[in-house]
């Protein structure tokens, strides 16, 4: 009995066994049965679609371009699909933005540089199903040539810059197929600060967006960015041109640091080495005793600071100026500031559209100056901040919280985002910088003479003292410009007498071997001259109202990033 | 003093007017500044306004032989044309609030010219005429202003100023406002005689060339 049961039992499991296996080999067999209807479905499809497709010469991958051909093409700019292009048959090159398939339609954003349009193919009699699945999978940034009909739309596309229009697509062909998956997605890109969070989107940092730069800079926001950009170098030539002046070129690689040898990149040059140029300083210098009274440069300089802040980089590109003056170096100071308010009137004007593609994602007031600039000198910027409870001393440098506050402090009282500070400490200056010839102190004195005649010989013996106690040059001929309250340029009125500059060269333990040939200039006629620096990408920055340099810089060098 | 502590440095007086209604009034009071202190004047535009004509830019009269040293200044005269809905002058930023309205920025720029009588009873009627100048006559409708010149005209008839013997800023305030909203010609006798000793005293110059 025990046995039977035993033996029972042991049927039932094999029978449940078996049922069990055959349940499998019942659904492995169903699945086969799938796989080869599947296949059979989609050997049928291709069939059909090579049988059936009444469009497969409207669509496809044709071959590489290698100028095999030149057509007469006429490819249209997106930028000029307007409603006066209705009802009109068109060639478009633009990329893919993105698709979306919806039954036997298919949406794709086309877009090229800042501009994009919407585009539809849908089955009918210029399109076929197939032509409309494979419109879908086209992977996002390929490039495609497309012919379509520009028609006009009820509704506005609000997603679109072009607004008005929509593209019916009669012909796709892919120029340049992009792989499936991109490292980092545009969209997330152009998002707004802040808003990703709230959606629970992705946010892309920094980082990641310049290790991806070439596709960061297809954004929207990068577009109007570097278009700019070249906006503000184009003013800048067309401005300094029409006063006179002359583009010059220097040479980068340099014998001897302009501006102390701290911050310079050093060089092996054959047997010797020499530095990267911080700044044009000596040779536009030198161009001005070569008589070319009025010189401007625009190239690289380098800073070997290794500092990792919002606004500096180790390469930028310099805009230089400097220019002989006939009495005074204010002369010089108006017509940088009159340069750069034709920049800011130029880009105001005709920039508009960029300067609002930025304000987009990010959000930022107006450029406000004043014509012409304001100039404040160095003690009311020193009061000004003493006002405001900053402790500092007369000859302090500015520090960058003090600069931004006292930026701050004028945009309150003047309502500008550009001013100039002038007359600054000698001491925070480099050695080239002209002093300033009125003493403050004694002018001061010489001013309350006539009303204490009495004590006039008192006054003098003061004087005198002062004069021993104090060195007389406290302050020097020069100048910071600022933007947003952060510096721009750096300038000031330079000696070009060879005997005080080589006393300040001493004064700055400089060694005279190395800068014989910029002292040897000065030797014989050298005209009064002033100029200045200004940093492009943070002339950029700060007029847009961004928060890092290096988003202003194509290719950014910092001292931790040399790639891509 | 009126103008706080001396830090050592420039004590700048900014003014933002609207180029649409150039402040008269201010104009004259710079004038009189100018005899006073050693005032460094500017005239500057803001990027909000554009195409602002050359004689407001030239209003403060010529640059001032030292202008290149601010330091040689007592005080500073800043003139922004903007787009302001109302006249606005900004001094020290710390302590002050913006002071609205060119009637306002008039009463603190006499002050530092001319202290206000001592009696308050005519120090108060120098502040109504002030306002009566600005809210009456030059904003007013026809019927107000011709209200405003029989008032005139009745006080005129009983001193020579409008508030007693002395020149206050209620004339300078009423002058610029008289002349700005119609001829000279059509008021009451007083206050033609009276327009004719304002401009006798030559302090209106400046204020001339931006009468019609």
């Amino acid at each position: 009995m025990t046995k039977d049961a035993v033996q029972g039992a042991a049927e039932e499991a094999d029978q449940a066994q078996s049922k069990k296996g055959l349940k499998k080999q019942q659904k492995e067999a169903e699945k086969a049965a799938k796989k080869a209807e599947k296949q059979a479905k989609l050997a049928a499809d291709t069939q059909s679609t090579d049988e059936d497709d009444f469009a497969k010469d409207r669509y496809g991958v044709p071959q590489m371009v290698q100028s095999q051909q030149k057509l007469d093409r006429v490819l249209v700019r997106v930028q000029k699909l307007t409603p006066e292009k209705a009802d009109q048959l068109i060639w478009v090159r633009a990329r893919v933005h993105t698709s979306r398939a919806k039954g036997k339609q298919c949406f794709l954003v086309l877009r090229q540089q800042q501009f994009n349009v919407q585009a539809l193919v849908a089955v009918g009699e210029r399109a076929s199903k197939q032509m409309v699945k494979f419109a879908a999978n086209i992977n996002k940034e390929s490039i495609v040539d497309v012919e379509a009909m520009v028609r006009k739309v009820e509704q506005k596309i609000d997603s679109c810059t072009q607004q008005d229009v929509e593209l019916h697509i009669e012909r796709i062909f892919v120029i340049s197929q992009a792989e499936p998956r991109l490292p980092l997605q545009l969209e997330d890109c152009v998002r707004p600060d802040g808003e990703g969070d709230e959606d629970g989107r992705a946010t892309v940092n920094q980082d990641t967006r310049l290790d991806n730069r070439v596709i960061d800079l297809r954004t929207t926001t990068s577009q109007a960015i570097f278009r700019l950009q070249s906006g503000v170098c184009q003013l800048f030539r067309d401005t300094l041109t029409n006063k006179g002046f002359v583009e010059i070129q220097t040479p980068k690689i340099i014998s001897a640091a302009s501006e102390g040898g701290a911050n310079v990149f050093t060089v092996s040059y054959f047997k010797t080495s020499a530095y990267l140029a911080q700044s044009p300083q000596l040779y536009k210098q030198m161009c001005i005793c070569a008589d070319f009274d009025k010189v401007f440069c625009v190239g690289p300089v380098f800073r070997a600071e290794d500092s990792n802040t919002h606004r500096h980089l180790t390469e930028f590109v310099g805009l230089d100026i400097e220019l002989a003056f006939n009495y005074h170096y204010h002369e010089v100071i108006e017509s940088i500031t009159d340069t750069m308010v034709q920049i800011f009137k130029g880009l105001r004007d005709k920039f508009q559209t960029e300067i609002q593609t930025v304000g987009k994602q990010y959000p930022s007031e107006p450029f406000r100056f004043l014509e012409p600039t304001l100039r404040l000198e160095y003690t009311e910027g020193v009061a000004m901040l003493r006002e405001a409870g900053v402790d500092m001393g007369d000859e302090e440098d500015l520090s960058t919280p003090n600069e931004k506050l006292l930026g701050r402090l004028v945009k309150e009282k003047y309502d500008t985002d550009f001013y100039v500070l002038d007359k600054y400490p000698l001491a925070v200056r480099p050695f080239y910088t002209m002093p300033d010839p009125n003493d403050k102190v004694c002018a001061s004195l010489n001013a309350h003479t006539h009303t204490t005649h009495a004590h006039d010989t008192i006054v003098a013996f003061t004087e005198l003292v002062i004069r021993l106690m104090f060195p007389p040059q406290k302050y020097s001929n020069s100048y910071d410009m600022f933007m947003r309250g952060e510096e721009i340029l750096s300038g000031a009125q330079r000696i070009h007498d060879a005997q005080l500059l080589t006393e300040r060269a001493i004064h700055h333990n400089i060694d005279l071997e190395k800068i014989k040939s910029y002292i040897d200039s000065f030797r014989y006629g050298a005209p009064p001259h002033g100029g200045g620096g200004i940093g492009l990408e943070r002339v950029c920055m700060l007029y847009l109202g961004l928060h890092n340099v290096r988003q202003v810089s194509m290719f950014p060098r910092d001292p931790k990033r040399l790639t891509p | 003093s009126l103008l706080g502590k001396d830090l050592g440095a420039l004590r700048d007086i900014v003014i933002n007017a609207n180029p649409a209604r150039p402040p008269l009034t201010l104009l004259v009071l710079h004038a009189m500044l100018c005899q006073r202190y050693r005032v460094l004047s500017s005239v500057h535009v803001h990027s909000s306004v554009s195409g602002v004509p050359a004689q407001l830019l030239s209003c403060l009269g010529p640059r001032h032989a030292d202008s290149y040293v601010r330091q040689r200044f007592q005080l500073g005269f800043t003139l922004i044309w903007k787009d302001v809905s109302k006249l606005q002058m900004k001094f020290s930023i710390q302590n002050m609030c913006p002071i609205e309205g060119e009637a306002n920025v008039a009463r603190f720029l006499f002050r530092l010219v001319a202290p206000y009588p001592s009696d308050p009873a005519l120090a108060t009627l120098v502040d109504s005429w002030v306002d009566t100048a600005f809210f009456q006559l030059a904003e007013g409708s026809a019927k107000e202003r011709s209200a405003v010149l029989r008032a005139l005209n009745g006080a005129l008839g009983r001193d020579p100023w409008l508030a007693g013997p002395e020149l206050s800023l209620a004339d300078i305030a009423c002058y610029c406002c008289v002349l700005q909203t119609g001829p000279a010609a059509s008021s009451p006798a007083n206050v033609q005689r009276w327009l004719k000793a304002c401009e006798n005293l030559g302090h209106f110059g400046p204020a001339n060339p931006l009468l019609q």
